[in-house]
C-alpha cells in the first residue's frame, strides 16, 4: 500500500509541475501578446512622425522621386510589420491553445490523484429542506421577474419615441410645428435644388446648370466667396435655395452649419448634442473617413444630418431641433459614412455595419416631420460606405442600395424587396446612379455593371445588361447624362462609356489623385482633383478639355451644381465658384 | 485497499489551493488575450496611395464549401448522436463521453467554427416559418431537430458530448462549486427569455440575436468582437468552477430541450440497481442535477393545493401584462409591436410557468437526475457504488479494511 500511494504521489506531484509548467508557458506567451498588442496600438503607422513628415515634404514638392520612394519604402515596411504581427498573434494564439489545453489536462489529473476521496454523509432530517429551498427558489423567481419588469420599465421610460423637449435642450431655438407631408415643395422646386448627395437623384447630374469653365483662387478668378469651416468633415454641400448646408466634427462635437448662398455668411451653426442614446463615446473611426462623411439631406422644409456615432439630427431651416434621435453606434472598420436620401416626406437612412450579414444591418424610412419609424427592413450584409438612391423605374419608386455581395432594390411606400443582384465584391464604396434607364455600380477595381432595373427576386443571372472592366474605380461614384457614363478612378483615369451598351468611347489620365466623385453641369463635366486643380471636360463621344480650375485647399467631396454656381467643399474652407 | 480504490476512482474535482492564484491568471489571461490577440487580425489595413498605371488586382474569393460536405455534417451529427445515447445508455461510459465531447469540440468547433449549429438553428427554422422567402437548409433542419427528437425520447445526449460549446465548458471544468437552488432557478429563466428574444428578432427579420451573443464562437474562430471575447473569456472563467454556466444560464437550444426532456421516454438513472443513498451521486453532479429523497414528512397537502391553485390562476394573469409591458417595450424600442406582445407573452409564461413547477409535489423514494437538467454526462456512473459493483469495476464480496 506504502509503495502505492508513494506512486500516486509521485503521478500527483508530476502533473503537478507540468500544470506550473504549463501555466507559466501560458502566462508568458500572454505577456508577449500584451505587449504587442500595447505596442501596435500606441504606433498607429498613418501617425508615424516619419510618414507625416514625408507626407509634407511631398506636399510640398509633388514631383520629388526621391521623397516618394522614401514614402513607398515605409509604407512597404509598415505593411510587413502589420503582417507579422497578424501571423505572430495567430502563432501565440495557438500556442496558447496548446498551454491551456496541457495545463488543463495536468491540473485535472493532479486533481483526480488527491486522497481526500468524499464521504457526503446522508442526513434524513435534511430532506425537510427541499421544501423551504422549493420556497425560497420561488422568491428569487419572483425577485427575478421584478428586476425584469423594472428593467423593462426603465427602457419604456429612457427612450423617448418623439424628439426631447426643447427645454432639454438649452441654446436651441424653439422650432416651428413640423411641416405636415403635402406642404413639402413641388418635385420641379426639388429637382432645380441639391438637396441630397450628388443632386436630387443622387447621379451627379443637373441638366440645367452652368457653371464656370475656368476659376482660381490666387488670382480671384471666379472665385465668389470662401468661408471657413469651424469642424472636419468630407459630406458634400447641400443648397436649398439661398442656403449651403453641411456638417462637420470630431470625437468630441458634431454640428451642422448653415452658410447664405449668396456671400458664404455663417448663418447659423447648431451643435448636435444631446441626442438621447448617444455613446458617451464616439467610435474609433479612420481619419480618412471621419465623423462626418454622410452627406445630410433635405425635404425643402428641414435638414437631417447623420454622424458617425449613429447620432440623427433632424433641424428647420433656421437651425432649430426638430427631433433628434441615437441610431446606435454603427460598427464599421473605417467609420460610416453612407449618406441619406429623402422621398416624399421621408428620410431614407441606409445602416449597414459589421463584418457579417448578421450585424443589423438595416434600411429605414423615417417621417421627416416627426422622426417615427415608417418601416424599417434588416439587410443580411456586411457595413458598406455607398449611398442609396432614390429613382422612378419600372414604375415604381425604388430606393436602391449597395453593399457587399448585392445590389437590392426596395420599394420606397413599404420597404419591400423588389430585386436584388449580386454583382458586388470587396469594401462597397462607390454608389449606384440611374443613367439611361440602367442601374449602374462600380464593383470596386473590378468591373462597372449595369443592370435593368425591371426585375423581381434574384436577377443576378437576367438583368445585367452590361459589364465593362476597364479603370474600374474603388472609392467614387460614377456620373451619366443619359446617354453616356462617366467614372474616374483614384489615380486620376477618366473614361467615358456609351450607356447604352457599355462600349467605352475614351479615357483620359489627369495623373493625379482624385478623390471626388465627378458630376455633370450641363454639358459639362467636372473633375476636382484632391490637390485643387479641377478640369472642366466636354460631355461628349470625344475627350474635350473646356477648361480648368484651381483651388488652394485638399478636396474629397462632390461638387454641388445649382443655377451659375458651382459649390465645393475644401478640407478648411467652403467655396462657391461662379461668373462674376 | 478500499481507500487506494476509492482515490483512483473518485473523479472528485478539486484541487490544492496553491493552484488559485495561477488558474486566475491564466484564466484572465486565456480569456482576454488569447483571441484578443487573432481579433486584431480583422482589422484592415488600407490601400497603398498608387499612382497612375497600378490596377488592383480583381478581389480574389474563396470556393464556396462543396454542397455534399453540408450532408457530411449532418451524418456527423447523426452519428455523434447514436454514440452519446450509446455511451450513456448502453456502455454508461465517462470515458467514452469524453472523448465525443473532445471529437465534437474539435469537428463541430474548431473545424467548423461553430457553424452550423443546433443552437442558432432555432433563428432559422423561425425565420423560415415567418418569411416565406427564406428557404430553410436541410442541414439547419436537422440539426434543429435530431437533437430535439433524441431528447424526446433519451434525455440531453446532445448536450452530454455533441454540443461543442458544452464540451468546451465541460474540459474547462475544473473545481465544481454548487450554486445555490434559489439562484439556479432564478437565472434558469434567462435561457428561456434569451430563446423567445431570439426567435422573435429572428421571426421578424430583425437579425440572429443568439448568433451574435454566442460567447463560445470566438473561441471557435479565433476571431470576434471585444465584447463576446471578454463574455467568452468570463464564461470560462467562471465554467472552472460553476458547471457549464452558458448552458445553465443562457442557452437558448438548452431551454428548448429541457422542455422537451420533461416528457422524455428513456431517462438518465444512475444506476438500475438499488440506491443506496450514499449521496455520492449527488456530490458528483456539477450540474446541481441530482435531486434528493423527498421527505416523508410534507407540507400539508391543502396548504400546496391552495398555492398551486393560487399560480395557475396568476399565469394567464401574468402572461397578459408582460404581453401588455412587452408591446409598450417594442414600440419603445422601434421594435415590430405583435413580437413585443408574443414575447411580452413567453415571458411571462415562462415565469408563472416557473413558480407553478417549483409549487408542484414531487415523491421520490431514492436520488434521481432531474431529466431536465440532467446533461447525461455520466459523472454519477462513475461514483456510484452500485453502479460500479454492477459493471464489475469493484468487487462484489465486502471489502474489509486492511489490518
Amino acid at each position: 500500500m506504502n509503495l502505492e500511494l508513494r506512486n500516486s504521489g509521485n503521478e500527483r506531484r508530476l502533473w503537478l509541475a507540468t500544470a506550473w509548467i504549463a501555466g507559466l508557458f501560458c502566462l508568458a506567451v500572454c505577456a508577449t501578446l500584451v505587449c504587442q498588442h500595447a505596442t501596435a496600438t500606441t504606433n498607429d503607422p498613418w501617425k508615424s512622425p516619419q510618414l507625416l513628415a514625408l507626407k509634407s515634404a511631398l506636399a510640398a514638392s509633388p514631383k520629388d522621386a526621391g521623397i516618394k520612394a522614401q514614402i513607398r519604402g515605409l509604407d512597404l515596411k509598415f505593411r510587413q510589420r502589420y503582417f507579422r504581427r497578424i501571423a505572430m498573434n495567430r502563432t501565440g494564439g495557438w500556442l496558447l491553445l496548446g498551454g491551456a489545453a496541457l495545463f488543463l489536462m495536468a491540473t485535472r489529473r493532479a486533481a483526480a490523484l488527491r486522497m481526500t476521496p468524499p464521504a457526503p454523509p446522508f442526513d434524513p432530517v435534511a430532506a425537510s429542506e427541499i421544501l423551504r429551498q422549493a420556497a425560497r427558489a420561488r422568491w428569487a423567481v419572483a425577485g427575478f421577474a421584478v428586476f425584469f419588469a423594472a428593467e423593462s420599465t426603465a427602457i419604456i421610460l429612457n427612450i423617448p419615441r418623439k424628439a426631447p423637449a426643447q427645454s432639454a435642450l438649452a441654446p436651441v431655438p424653439a422650432a416651428k410645428a413640423p411641416a405636415a407631408v403635402n406642404d413639402l415643395p413641388p418635385l420641379a422646386e426639388f429637382q432645380a435644388n441639391w438637396p441630397r448627395f450628388r443632386g436630387p437623384d443622387g447621379s451627379g447630374f443637373s441638366p440645367n446648370a452652368a457653371a464656370p469653365l475656368a476659376w482660381d483662387e490666387a488670382a480671384q478668378t471666379n472665385l465668389l466667396w470662401k468661408s471657413a469651416i469651424p469642424l472636419p468633415g468630407f459630406n458634400s454641400p447641400l443648397v436649398w435655395g439661398e442656403r449651403v448646408f453641411i456638417s462637420g466634427g470630431d470625437a468630441e462635437k458634431r454640428e451642422v452649419y448653415c452658410y447664405n448662398a449668396g456671400d458664404g455668411k455663417l448663418l447659423w451653426q447648431r451643435a448636435i448634442e444631446n441626442v438621447p442614446g448617444s455613446p458617451a463615446k464616439a467610435p474609433e473611426v479612420l481619419e480618412q473617413t471621419g465623423m462626418a462623411a454622410p452627406t445630410m439631406a433635405t425635404d425643402g422644409r428641414r435638414v437631417y444630418a447623420l454622424f458617425a456615432n449613429g447620432d440623427l439630427a433632424a433641424l428647420t431651416f433656421d437651425g432649430a431641433v426638430a427631433w433628434l434621435k441615437n441610431l446606435g453606434s454603427p460598427k464599421n472598420q473605417y467609420g460610416h459614412a453612407t449618406s441619406l436620401a429623402v422621398w416624399q416626406g421621408k428620410l431614407i437612412v441606409q445602416l449597414d455595419q459589421g463584418d457579417d450579414a448578421a450585424s443589423n444591418s438595416r434600411l429605414t424610412a423615417f417621417d421627416g416631420a416627426t422622426g417615427n419609424v415608417v418601416w424599417e427592413k434588416p439587410r443580411k450584409v456586411p457595413g458598406s460606405w455607398a449611398s442609396p438612391i432614390v429613382v422612378e423605374a419600372a414604375g415604381k419608386a425604388q430606393i436602391i442600395t449597395a453593399a457587399l455581395p448585392s445590389v437590392i432594390a426596395y420599394d420606397a411606400n413599404d420597404g419591400a424587396e423588389l430585386w436584388r443582384a449580386d454583382v458586388l465584391e470587396g469594401d462597397v464604396a462607390p454608389s449606384p446612379i440611374l443613367a439611361g434607364g440602367l442601374v449602374c455600380i462600380a464593383n470596386p477595381s473590378n468591373k462597372l455593371i449595369a443592370l435593368r432595373p425591371d426585375g423581381s427576386g434574384d436577377v443576378t443571372a437576367t438583368h445585367i445588361a452590361w459589364t465593362c472592366d476597364e479603370n474600374i474605380p474603388d472609392v467614387t461614384s460614377p456620373t451619366g447624362n443619359g446617354e453616356l457614363v462617366f467614372y474616374v478612378t483614384s489615380s486620376g483615369m477618366l473614361t467615358c462609356l456609351d450607356v447604352k451598351d457599355g462600349k467605352k468611347q475614351w479615357e483620359h489620365d489627369f495623373g493625379t489623385e482624385i478623390q471626388a466623385s465627378p458630376g455633370i453641369a450641363g454639358n459639362r463635366v467636372y473633375v476636382v482633383a484632391t490637390d485643387g486643380h479641377a478640369w472642366i471636360v466636354e460631355a461628349a463621344r470625344a475627350f474635350k478639355e473646356l477648361g480648368t480650375g484651381a483651388l488652394e485647399d485638399k478636396f474629397f467631396a462632390s461638387p454641388a451644381f445649382v443655377g451659375k454656381r458651382l459649390y465645393l467643399r475644401g478640407n478648411g474652407s467652403l467655396y462657391c465658384i461662379g461668373e462674376k | 485497499m478500499l481507500f487506494i480504490s476509492h482515490a483512483k476512482t473518485q473523479r472528485r474535482e478539486g484541487v490544492s489551493p496553491f493552484f488559485a492564484p495561477l488558474r486566475l491568471c491564466v484564466s484572465i489571461f486565456l480569456g482576454f488575450v488569447l483571441l484578443n490577440a487573432t481579433a486584431f487580425a480583422e482589422q484592415r489595413f488600407p490601400p497603398p496611395d498608387f499612382e497612375s498605371g497600378y490596377h488592383l488586382p480583381p478581389t480574389a474569393t474563396p470556393a464556396p464549401r462543396a454542397e455534399y460536405m453540408q450532408y457530411v455534417d449532418g451524418m456527423v451529427l447523426l452519428g455523434a448522436l447514436a454514440l452519446a445515447l450509446w455511451f450513456v445508455y448502453r456502455s454508461r461510459s465517462r470515458r467514452g463521453i469524453t472523448a465525443l465531447s473532445i471529437f465534437s469540440l474539435a469537428y463541430f468547433g474548431f473545424y467548423r467554427k461553430g457553424c452550423v449549429c443546433a443552437i442558432g438553428s432555432v433563428q432559422n427554422v423561425a425565420l423560415a416559418l415567418c418569411d416565406s422567402h427564406y428557404v430553410l437548409p436541410l442541414t439547419v433542419l436537422v440539426f434543429f431537430l435530431a437533437p430535439l427528437l433524441v431528447a424526446l425520447f433519451a434525455g440531453r445526449a446532445f448536450c452530454a458530448a455533441v454540443c461543442p460549446q458544452g464540451a468546451l465548458q465541460d474540459l474547462v471544468l475544473i473545481r465544481p462549486i454548487k450554486v445555490p437552488a434559489w439562484l439556479e432557478a432564478a437565472l434558469g429563466i434567462i435561457p428561456h427569455l434569451f430563446l423567445g428574444a431570439g426567435v422573435i428578432f429572428a421571426a421578424t427579420g430583425n437579425g440572429f440575436l443568439i448568433c451574435r451573443f454566442d460567447p463560445m464562437v470566438p473561441f471557435f474562430r479565433f476571431s470576434g468582437s471585444l465584447l463576446m471575447i471578454t463574455l467568452g473569456g468570463a464564461f470560462l472563467v467562471v465554467g472552472m468552477f460553476v458547471g457549464r454556466p452558458y448552458c445553465r444560464f443562457l442557452c437558448p437550444y438548452g431551454a428548448l430541450l429541457r422542455l422537451v426532456t420533461v416528457a422524455a421516454k428513456w431517462r438518465v438513472r444512475v444506476t438500475p440497481d438499488t440506491c443506496t443513498q450514499c449521496a455520492l451521486c449527488q456530490h458528483s453532479c456539477p450540474f446541481g442535477a441530482m435531486r434528493e429523497p423527498t421527505p416523508q414528512k410534507s407540507e400539508p397537502l391543502p396548504s400546496a393545493r391552495r398555492r398551486l391553485a393560487g399560480l395557475l390562476l396568476l399565469l394567464p394573469v401574468l402572461m397578459g401584462l408582460c404581453a401588455w409591458g412587452g408591446s409598450k417595450l417594442a414600440l419603445a424600442s422601434h421594435f415590430a409591436e405583435l413580437g413585443g406582445w408574443v414575447f411580452g407573452a413567453w415571458a411571462g409564461l415562462v415565469i408563472g410557468g416557473k413558480l407553478t413547477a417549483l409549487s408542484v409535489r414531487h415523491n421520490r423514494t431514492d436520488f434521481e437526475p432531474d431529466s431536465s437538467a440532467c446533461f447525461a454526462c455520466a459523472r454519477c456512473f462513475e461514483t456510484c457504488p452500485s453502479e460500479r459493483m454492477r459493471r464489475g469495476l469493484i468487487p462484489l464480496e465486502p471489502v474489509h479494511k486492511e489490518e
